[in-house]
């Protein structure tokens, strides 16, 4: 027996740990979800167990209006969430990324929203979209505007959302490509000042496609992690106005824990996750983001 | 299809009382409690709790059971975060000193403890031992309440004459009835009606008269709108735990239904959607802005904040408004009843208890039962009524020191709010197995009504998905 040796032994015995966990915390409950998405199995109706329906819960998330209208909240919500933030994130790590006195400080700053936990900062936003009470409107009357149904008015909301978003994960964008822009070789840009290129050249001609792998990552962790949202939306709005600002994941919450309809819930989860699949796959593709070579030592 | 049982708030002949707690039992709590109001606070918490606790304890050795029967044990109570919890924290000391009984609290916050606790329970997990319920109707049906009549018939476990069902407000004890088997699955342990409150100072200057009609509350919301303070609060979330509360009392007001006595969906009867539409204009033109995200914690502040002029949610409010470290509206803050609608005498205003459970597969349920007993006993609701705890017993809204924390008009209000409601017509809707598809397609309806949506069609809609969902 080849395989049975000392360093295989301890090979093995270093991966159990993990491995159990991985099975435990995360196939286990996919496995569980995918086969809960084909029954009717409901906590309201325990003694039913788990009947199974096949594609039926599928077919009825696919036909409801309900389905489409979250599904597009969910792309609006993802699509500017996530570019604004890439915009922000990589201005503020140029900006950043030179040797002052003040750039580490800055920094430190500007990762706090990072720090703080999601819930306390949606609550902090909450009071401040307050329309009477809330800053936000405070400082808008102290400049002679009208205020504003922050919370209430169905695009007002969702750009709300979007504004909560953005200041809470920017400072994610912010810190991988502070982290790109480190490790970029310094040649291509001393060729570039010799041959006369001005900063905005550079930036557009060297910097921007030399972080491309790094700004690939970067947008394929918040998509995913954006298209997921919930605590922001939970919190500040519900869903509403209306059904207005309720995503695909809030569905499922509802379904799940407010309905207990846990097989048409986990339908819902697993299209989410096929979505997210499918997506990440052909952006990884099209950013070609595998074959990319970048920073040799 | 279910029935509705017209016994149902009747109680068994045997649980009748036939021996009250005497008058000297009560004169002396009270003494005990005047005695304690003049002492301070520690941490929240009262310090002469215990003290008067264990000066209460032999009106424990008056009831008839072993007290000890379950000694050495430890039960676990879960809830969320609650006044309930807070008021009768204080006296678990002598709980366990009179039991021998250990009681450990898991307290969450209200969205941590509504998600956890279906999955917990519906997992079959022993404990909480006992539990706040929210949703009775999906507890019962799915198996996770103990029924409780049993324990209450069982002499080695209660003393009924001891306990004085008599004393327990009507509503309180039919709240935990289940219609469909005429079973009792918890216990209320606090008492809560919709009621309006008024910032006196701001209708004296617009000379302006407490408003009786729903005609009335709609001009005067809408007249004392002004730019620097609403003209009512109201909740105006789109969620199922926030809009439909008051939404609620105004469709019953109306003499609409959410669910009626039959299972079926009914709030898009004509009198429900007149109802919808007042909710929608009045919030829309007497409220202010962005109260379509109102919650109840929104009307809170902003009423005891002086921002506005009215307010109609919960009774149990009156506690903080009547905090003057809290309130800035503690001494110009009137109480009245829920404003009647077209046709109607008086209104119907929404009502809730919360309640307490045992858990089906509790190890411990003996012991859970001496707690649930002890916690809703006389003397520790007189205890913790002192402390403000709106509780479901007659002698203890009736004290001197509950009108003292509470305020005396304020609970004079409550009560006359709480006798006028129609549990029934809460508990169709509210404990209906599938009350979560429900109430959100009545937060919807309500909250597009504010939205300035057509009624009529909004409301048909969300009907007819809530009428999908259960089907």
């Amino acid at each position: 027996m080849k395989f049975v040796n000392k360093k295989n032994i301890f090979i093995i015995l270093m991966l159990l740990p993990s491995t159990f966990l991985l099975l435990g915390l995360t196939i286990f409950p996919f496995v569980v979800g995918l086969i809960l998405g084909f029954t009717d199995f409901s906590l309201i109706r325990p003694q039913n167990g788990m009947r199974g329906v096949g594609f039926e819960n599928y077919i009825e998330i696919f036909t409801t209006e309900e389905f489409w209208i979250s599904f597009k909240t969910t792309l609006i919500f993802t699509f500017f969430a996530v570019t604004i933030q890439l915009i922000l994130g990589t201005l503020m790590a140029v900006l950043l990324h030179h040797n002052s006195k003040t750039a580490p400080i800055m920094r430190a700053l500007y990762l706090l929203p990072l720090a703080v936990t999601p819930v306390a900062a949606t609550f902090s936003f909450r009071m401040m979209f307050n329309p009477s009470l809330g800053v936000f409107n405070f400082f808008l009357e102290s400049s002679g505007f009208a205020p504003l149904a922050w919370l209430s008015k169905p695009d007002l909301a969702l750009i709300s959302l979007i504004i909560v978003d953005i200041w809470q994960w920017t400072p994610f964008i912010m810190l991988i490509v502070a982290g790109g822009l480190a490790s970029l070789p310094n040649e291509p840009f001393e060729s570039a000042k010799v041959d006369g290129a001005g900063d905005i050249q550079i930036f557009f001609h060297h910097t921007l496609p030399l972080l491309k792998p790094y700004l690939a990552l970067a947008v394929i962790f918040r998509i995913i992690d954006a298209f997921k949202t919930f605590d922001i939306i939970y919190v500040l709005t519900g869903g509403g106005p209306g059904i207005s600002t309720r995503t695909l994941n809030l569905m499922a919450y509802r379904y799940g824990m407010e309905y207990l309809e846990l097989g048409y819930a986990a339908s819902f989860a697993i299209i989410m996750l096929l979505i997210i699949i499918l997506f990440s796959q052909i952006f990884l593709r099209k950013t070609n983001i595998y074959s990319t070579k970048v920073a040799r030592l | 299809m279910k029935k509705k049982n017209n016994n149902k708030f009747m109680l068994p002949p045997n649980r009748q009382p036939f021996r009250k707690l005497t008058r000297r039992d009560f004169v002396q709590a009270s003494a005990i409690l005047a005695g304690a109001g003049v002492l301070s606070t520690f941490n929240g918490l009262p310090v002469f709790a215990k003290a008067n606790m264990d000066e209460l304890m032999p009106m424990f050795a008056k009831a008839n059971i072993d007290w000890k029967q379950a000694s050495g044990t430890e039960i676990v109570v879960g809830g969320l975060q609650h006044p309930w919890f807070e008021k009768h924290s204080p006296f678990l000391d002598s709980f366990t000193e009179l039991t021998g009984i250990t009681v450990k609290h898991e307290i969450q916050s209200d969205t941590e403890y509504v998600t956890e606790i279906p999955v917990k329970l519906g997992g079959g997990s022993t404990t909480p031992d006992v539990y706040m319920v929210w949703a009775l109707g999906q507890s019962v049906a799915a198996g996770w309440l103990e029924p409780l009549d049993g324990y209450y018939n069982d002499p080695n476990l209660t003393d009924l004459s001891w306990y004085d069902l008599g004393d327990v407000f009507n509503s309180a004890k039919a709240f935990p009835v289940w219609a469909a088997d005429n079973v009792t699955y918890g216990m209320s342990v606090t008492a809560e009606a919709e009621t309006l409150f008024t910032n006196k100072t701001m209708f004296d200057k617009a000379g302006l008269a407490i408003p009786k009609t729903m005609n009335e509350l709609y001009d005067a919301a809408v007249a004392l709108n002004t730019g620097d303070q609403a003209g009512i609060v109201l909740r105006g979330k789109a969620a199922g735990d926030a809009v439909t509360w008051p939404g609620g009392g105004f469709i019953f007001s109306y003499g609409g239904a959410i669910v009626d006595a039959n299972g079926e969906i009914a709030f898009d009867s004509q009198e429900a959607m007149e109802a919808i539409d007042m909710y929608g204009k009045i919030c829309r033109d007497g409220g202010p802005i962005g109260i379509g995200s109102y919650h109840w914690f929104e009307c809170l502040t902003e009423f005891m904040e002086g921002r506005s002029a009215m307010g109609l949610d919960s009774s149990n409010f009156a506690t903080d408004f009547a905090n003057p470290e809290k309130s800035k509206v503690a001494d110009t803050t009137v109480y009245g009843a829920m404003p009647s609608a077209p046709g109607q005498t008086s209104a119907k205003p929404n009502m809730w208890h919360w309640m307490i459970g045992m858990n089906a597969n509790s190890a411990q349920k003996k012991a859970a039962w001496l707690f649930m007993q002890w916690v809703t006993s006389p003397p520790t609701s007189l205890m913790t009524s002192s402390l403000g705890l709106a509780t479901t017993r007659k002698s203890a809204w009736s004290s001197g020191d509950f009108t003292d924390a509470f305020g005396s008009q304020a609970a004079e209000a409550s009560l006359s709010n709480l006798s006028n409601a129609d549990g029934d017509l809460f508990k169709y809707a509210w404990f209906h197995p599938e009350a979560g598809a429900i109430l959100d397609q009545v937060a919807i309806a309500l909250n597009s009504s504010i939205n300035g949506e057509n009624v009529e069609k909004v409301v048909k809609k969300a009907a007819d998905k809530a009428r999908k969902a259960i089907s």
